[in-house]
């Protein structure tokens, strides 16, 4: 039985099988095998013997561009060093060189800063910034306040002046 | 040199002189003659893949040529995980698809739009000589989505197996039929309409 062929001595067209997906697909079209697999593309004459060429070609000048910008590499370090010497140098006289204060800046200069900037300062940014042991009302008014006028207020607003006991002292 | 061969005997021996092209391609010494034999061996049928992608013989002819030169420059990164053919099939078609991409960019076309475009200026390409039903279906290969379109290809007209689409796509046996099966579908309908 095993000697025997298992499609009983039928057989197929060499390439049958291989070849059936394409002839089906040829059948799709209105026309039974009009459209085949014949290659309908063309290429021009010669191009295949000429390939492998026209690849080494490609590459050489690939390759050429390459070289060039290795080849200058070692200049590039070259140039790299130099340079940073040359800024390190700079970078030296220039800290040797006098610079600016703040107590260089004319006060009239910083007047007319803050005459032309709005700086919207909140009272809380002021707390943080000045000193109060370093203030005076004068400091924040424009009008000297004498001390009949806090006395004359404290007179007006404070309901019982007595009562905060102020001394000739305080 | 025949790679997808039927037995396993011959298999075996692909397999090995693949094994010694690979080899001789990383040696600096012997790499120029054995790209010479790299190429004589897959040109044409890189070729014709890759013309079944962009249609345009120019075309064909640059991403042809930019593919052996990256398998060349890359030789050194193929391990031989997959078959020498698989991994130089799927760097044309990368290259093929890319190829494709950046022309529909220039032309400012979607790639359905330039697609569609190829296809159609195939009537008047100098290297294609087909007849009108040849070109209709072209057009209706044009009209598919590029993973259906790609299968289509290398099953109806290269006549690969779906194993060897399945190691060059990456993608189960199963999918490849059900995308074939599709795709035919699609043809089939695209042509009764004409």
């Amino acid at each position: 039985m095993q000697h025997l062929d298992k499609h009983n001595g039928f057989k197929t067209p060499a390439g049958y099988f291989e070849k059936l997906s394409g002839r089906i697909m040829d059948n799709i079209a209105q026309d039974a095998s009009t459209v085949s697999q014949e290659e309908a593309f063309q290429v021009p004459e010669h191009y295949f013997n000429n390939l492998h060429s026209e690849i080494i070609q490609k590459l050489e000048k690939q390759d050429t561009k390459v070289i060039p910008i290795k080849s200058f590499k070692k200049y590039y370090y070259t140039a790299a060093s130099i340079a940073a010497i040359l800024l390190l140098l700079f970078g030296l006289t220039w800290n040797t060189t006098k610079t600016i204060t703040y107590g260089d800046l004319a006060n009239s200069d910083i007047d007319q800063y803050f005459e032309n900037h709005e700086l919207s300062f909140s009272a809380y940014d002021l707390a943080e910034i000045l000193s109060l042991e370093e203030l005076d009302y004068n400091d924040v008014l424009e009008n000297a306040l004498a001390e009949e006028s806090i006395l004359e207020y404290l007179n007006t607003n404070v309901r019982d002046l007595n009562e905060l006991n102020l001394t000739n002292d305080e | 040199m025949k790679i997808w061969g039927h037995s396993s005997n011959y298999k075996r021996q692909t397999l090995i002189a693949e094994e010694i092209l690979v080899r001789q391609l990383k040696q600096k010494d012997l790499q120029a003659k054995a790209f010479e034999v790299l190429v004589n061996a897959y040109k044409e049928r890189l070729y014709w893949h890759i013309r079944r992608i962009v249609l345009d013989h120019a075309d064909a002819d640059d991403v042809l040529q930019n593919t052996f030169i990256k398998v060349f420059r890359n030789i050194d990164s193929f391990k031989g995980d997959s078959k020498l053919f698989s991994w130089m099939y799927r760097i044309a078609t990368n290259e093929a698809l890319s190829f494709l991409k950046n022309k529909a960019n220039k032309l400012k076309l979607n790639e359905d739009q330039l697609y569609s475009k190829i296809s159609e200026e195939l009537r008047a390409d100098v290297y294609f000589e087909g007849d009108e039903i040849q070109l209709k279906l072209q057009q209706a290969i044009a009209g598919l989505p590029e993973k259906q379109k790609l299968i289509f290809n290398m099953k109806y007209f290269q006549e690969l197996k779906y194993q060897e689409i399945s190691e060059i796509l990456e993608t189960s046996v199963g999918a490849l039929k059900a995308s074939y099966h599709l795709a035919t579908k699609k043809i089939e309908a695209f042509l009764k309409e004409q």
